[in-house]
């Protein structure tokens, strides 16, 4: 029954990878957003006072940075479906993803 | 002509057909919860997911000619066919092939006749473990795999079609809950925008995923059939033109659009919003990627279905309707036993009626059967035109609003 161990080894992987990936990314996504909204000045429909509040620099800044950590997530999955079909594989041993050869 | 060659190119005829339906089976995974959010026109979504299946179908440049070894055994490791069926220009294992595929297209047609979203890998496991009992025996099953990883029926597809729903489901749902905490109070037009665009580009992920994982386990069936009958020699690599016509197969498969499929997943199952689409879509993308990295083989229908669940159980306020999962549920379950039914039923006749006659009598009888159920369907027809209309169930009143 080695199969029901290597389910579970390779199970909790997935829940790992699909918690910081599945969700954490489009978590991030929806920062991006609502940084994006806080710079328009459209984090909440209308300001304290009742009327727009004021645009603001930072809130650009923010978005960019979140809405960067999607694209290289994406990245990662595009480069992961290409290595795949050319029968190589990412390794994640150093760290840094690197295309090796398939074992 | 003689008579193996006949089998063959029924084989291969049979196999295509088998691609074609997995891609209209499988358009919904990738693409229901843009098309209910209307993030996307039903026509637009489906040419999109067509094209992408063909890239992705075409990318596959090493294709593992073991596909069957996860679950019958009648081939060795290296993927050469095994010599005891070759006999009579490959016919005895040709036939259980041809056995394998007319299970694994009669469950597929008859579950989008009903719009359930079943597993494709599942039904064709199905045909082929249900063949080779009829054909070899219960010692023909690789049942438990060889204790070195995951494999067998039991590693390759009663485990991993238990775990992966609920970890879908799990990863979904944590990220349509983080997606409305941090985006509550933020107007719309900020919102809408930018989700639609995230869920075109996960689903659009999801759809090459599904077009390198798919199409080679056919492109494996038919150049098995090619070893098998003596027209093929190689065992690392396939011809070219099965590749093309397998990622033609499936790519237009998934143009004609699963549409029954669809509206289950996109309308009945849940009610989708885009945020929630987004974080379905990651939720699956992260999953097949990861398990298929880990070797972990799992179906993209169980883990389509299970985010689409998990949005409906993240979002507050969000309606699963458990009847319709109950019915998905039913139809998973009983995929594989179902599947396997009628190829052990298919192997047995054509075994009866004799090589070349047989595998003509089982192709015309499932050609149709295949008639039948889409003349049915056109009583009912889903299409482009109403995928997206209300949804009601059938045997209970809609109750009227307060």
């Amino acid at each position: 029954m080695e199969n029901f161990g290597f389910a579970f080894e390779a199970g909790w992987q997935v829940v790992l990878v699909g918690v910081l990936l599945g969700a954490g990314l489009p978590a991030v996504f929806a920062a991006g957003i609502r940084s994006l909204a806080y710079a328009g000045g459209g984090a909440t429909t209308s300001g304290a006072d009742g009327g727009p509040a004021a645009a603001k620099p930072l809130g650009t800044v923010l978005a960019g940075a979140c809405f960067l950590v999607v694209i290289l997530g994406i990245v990662l999955g595009l480069t992961f479906i290409l290595a795949s079909g050319f029968g190589k594989e990412l390794d994640f041993g150093s760290g840094i993803p690197t295309l090796v050869d398939k074992s | 002509m003689s008579e193996s060659l006949v089998i063959l190119l029924l084989v291969v005829a049979v196999a295509l057909a088998f691609d074609f339906t997995n891609g209209f089976h499988d358009t919904g995974n990738a693409m229901a919860t843009s098309i209910s959010t209307g993030a996307l026109a039903p026509r637009t979504a489906v040419l999109l997911s067509a094209a992408l299946n063909l890239v992705g179908a075409f990318l596959s440049i090493e294709v593992a000619l073991t596909v069957t070894n996860a679950v019958v055994e009648i081939q060795d490791s290296s993927g050469a066919p095994r010599s005891e069926y070759l006999t009579d220009g490959g016919s005895p294992l040709l036939l259980i092939v041809l056995a394998g595929l007319v299970g694994g297209i009669a469950w597929n047609l008859l579950t989008w006749l009903l719009g359930l979203p079943s597993s494709s890998s599942h039904a064709l496991f199905g045909g082929l473990i249900g063949a080779a009992i009829a054909g070899l025996g219960w010692g023909g099953v690789n049942w438990l795999g060889n204790g070195e990883e995951l494999d067998g029926v039991l590693g390759k597809v009663v485990l991993p079609a238990l775990m992966s729903p609920v970890i879908a489901a799990l990863v979904a749902a944590l990220g349509t809950w983080l997606i409305y905490r941090i985006t509550r109070g933020v107007a719309e037009r900020f919102t809408e925008r930018g989700f639609r665009w995230g869920q075109i580009t996960t689903a659009s992920l999801v759809s090459l995923a599904h077009g390198t994982n798919d199409a080679q386990k056919t492109m494996g069936v038919i150049t098995l059939a090619l070893l098998a009958s003596g027209h093929w020699s190689d065992t690392a690599s396939v011809p070219f033109w099965v590749k093309a016509c397998c990622a033609i197969s499936i790519a237009a498969g998934t143009w004609l659009g699963g549409w029954r499929i669809i509206r289950t997943l996109g309308k009945g199952l849940v009610e989708i919003e885009s945020p929630q689409g987004l974080a379905a879509e990651s939720s699956s993308a992260a999953i097949i990627l990861a398990s298929s990295h880990l070797g972990m083989a799992l179906s993209t229908t169980h883990v389509a279905t299970g985010s689409i669940l998990g949005t409906g159980l993240g979002r507050p306020g969000a309606q699963v309707r458990w009847r319709v999962a109950g019915r998905m549920l039913v139809a998973w379950v009983v995929t594989l036993p179902a599947a396997a039914a009628v190829g052990a039923a298919t192997w047995y006749l054509a075994d009866l009626l004799g090589g070349g006659l047989g595998a003509v009598a089982v192709t015309l009888l499932l050609a149709l059967g295949a008639a039948g159920m889409w003349w049915r369907a056109h009583h009912e027809p889903v299409g482009a035109h109403n995928v997206n209309d209300d949804w009601h169930e059938p045997s209970r009143p809609v109750p009227a609003a307060a």
